[in-house]
């Protein structure tokens, strides 16, 4: 079985890279048939409008919302938290995956982008959160898993976790060894 | 603790575009189509080329009131252009803070030898090229994206074609030459040494690299990205086109789905007129823009 990356736009190389670096196959997913034969998944980075726009064209989502709902371990970074929130975004529904309530660029415009520490799962990095969003409300069976000072920036639900910053433009040893855990054990592995 | 506009940071939103349509607005209401055709950006410019071509005269950065109006529309990143060398132009779009700037050959340079110094600026730049020594130097000056220049505003995709390709071919060269070469390739191409010594390192350019210039038709997206490139700008395209909601839809899909042609064959029915283009061995040598930068 293999990892499946939402490849309509971003940052989905990157992720791809890490997938490379822990010897797990993936394929790129891009129509509804690309989802056959993948057992987790990841959406990258990028922008939600857009990815919400291009994937009308074959109603992507809907496949993908019935995959996520049969419960394969699912990451979502930045944009694809937003994808995973329960918000709407330019009028259009997301997948509603996870009980939360998401402010897209939260912390200001690019010049106000930055990299800082986080404390996520058992381990600290220093990750980039570009137009970041912010985790302003999340519902009582959703758990906090990373942080920014005292800011919740991760939150999983189930097999379903979503990041407002980009691990995959870091790729560390740490966060890559999460990642083999969660992919192949989903909310199993050790939170917070 | 936060470190703001490192250049991790600034490469790393040009990251986030790639696969995607960064489209050409000179209003607001332009800028609401793109974002609402699935645009990843907007470039916010006084006059699209084809028009700066067809009018002449000095093109500038647009008015400040413009690019506000357009960052206050869209929820998607706002570029704006600086002229060639025009660093207080930068600075003020600094200042206004839109995402990215765009220090363009499509307006009428500001100094004929140098080129904006981007390292200080906190937004990060995209600069055009057309082979891989002013790729280079452009990341050396800063630059944190890279585009082709092509030739905007002809709707014509060739010049675009030839700059991937030179490109292309600059990079494989740096990635098959032994280390005791890399200095001759730097000199000949007038590349500084260390960023020639990191595309022999990654096999490929230290950044995003878009295709610019003359892409027209859904087709041309796709073609740009089979050669290789990350993403495309799409100037006047679209809104000198027959319907250009339609067509800026038509762009983005094709731009993702660029190696499907049953998909590129069913966004390209009825799109209405295609902007007229032009050959450019009809343009004078002087009005070429691809030949603004040094």
């Amino acid at each position: 079985m293999k990892t499946g990356i939402l490849a309509l736009q971003g940052s989905f190389h990157e992720h791809a890279t890490a997938l490379k670096q822990i010897n797990r196959d993936y394929i790129l997913i891009k129509r509804p048939e690309d989802l056959n034969k993948i057992d987790s998944l990841i959406l990258p980075g990028g922008e939600s409008t857009a990815m919400l726009k291009i994937e009308e064209e074959n109603n992507l989502f809907e496949n993908i919302k019935t995959l996520i709902d049969s419960g394969i371990p699912t990451l979502g970074t930045c944009a694809g938290l937003i994808l995973l929130s329960t918000n709407n975004v330019m009028g259009k529904e997301t997948l509603q995956s996870i009980d939360c309530s998401i402010e897209r660029n939260s912390y200001g415009r690019q010049n106000q982008s930055f990299e800082a520490l986080v404390k996520f799962h058992d381990f600290t990095g220093v990750y980039c959160f570009i137009r970041a969003p912010k985790i302003i409300a999340y519902g009582e069976d959703v758990k906090p898993i990373a942080f920014l000072d005292n800011e919740v920036v991760g939150i999983q639900k189930n097999n379903v976790v979503g990041l407002s910053f980009h691990p995959e433009l870091t790729n560390d040893v740490h966060y890559l060894e999460w990642l083999e855990s969660f992919i192949l054990k989903g909310s199993n592995v050790g939170t917070l | 603790m936060k470190t703001e506009s490192t250049f991790k940071v600034k490469k790393g939103l040009a990251e986030m575009l790639k696969g995607g349509v960064i489209m050409d607005v000179v209003n607001a209401e332009q800028a609401k189509i793109a974002e609402k055709s699935g645009a990843v950006a907007v470039m916010a410019l006084e006059r699209i080329p084809a028009d700066i071509r067809a009018e002449g005269g000095v093109s500038r950065m647009s008015s400040v009131e413009v690019i506000q109006e357009v960052m206050d529309t869209v929820s998607i990143p706002v570029m704006a252009k600086a002229r060639i060398g025009h660093f207080v132009e930068a600075q003020m779009l600094e200042e206004l803070g839109v995402d990215f700037i765009d220090e363009s050959e499509v307006l009428t340079p500001a100094d004929d030898v140098n080129h904006i110094s981007k390292h200080e600026i906190k937004t990060p730049f995209v600069n055009g090229a057309t082979n891989i020594g002013e790729a280079c130097r452009r990341i050396g000056e800063g630059a944190a994206m890279i585009r082709t220049k092509g030739e905007a505003g002809t709707g014509n995709v060739i010049e675009a074609v030839r700059h991937m390709r030179s490109m292309t071919k600059g990079i494989s060269k740096i990635s098959m030459a032994d280390d005791n070469e890399l200095m001759a390739i730097a000199k000949n191409t007038g590349s500084p040494y260390e960023v020639v010594r990191t595309i022999k390192e990654l096999g490929k350019l230290p950044v995003v690299n878009f295709a610019a210039g003359g892409i027209a038709t859904p087709a041309d997206a796709a073609l740009m990205m089979q050669l290789g490139c990350d993403g495309v700008f799409v100037g006047s395209g679209i809104f000198k086109s027959g319907d250009p909601l339609e067509r800026a839809e038509a762009i983005v899909v094709a731009t993702t789905n660029y190696n499907n042609p049953s998909v590129l064959v069913e966004v390209s029915k009825n799109l209405g007129e295609a902007m007229v283009g032009i050959n450019i061995d009809d343009l004078d040598e002087s009005e070429k823009l691809a030949k603004r930068g040094w």
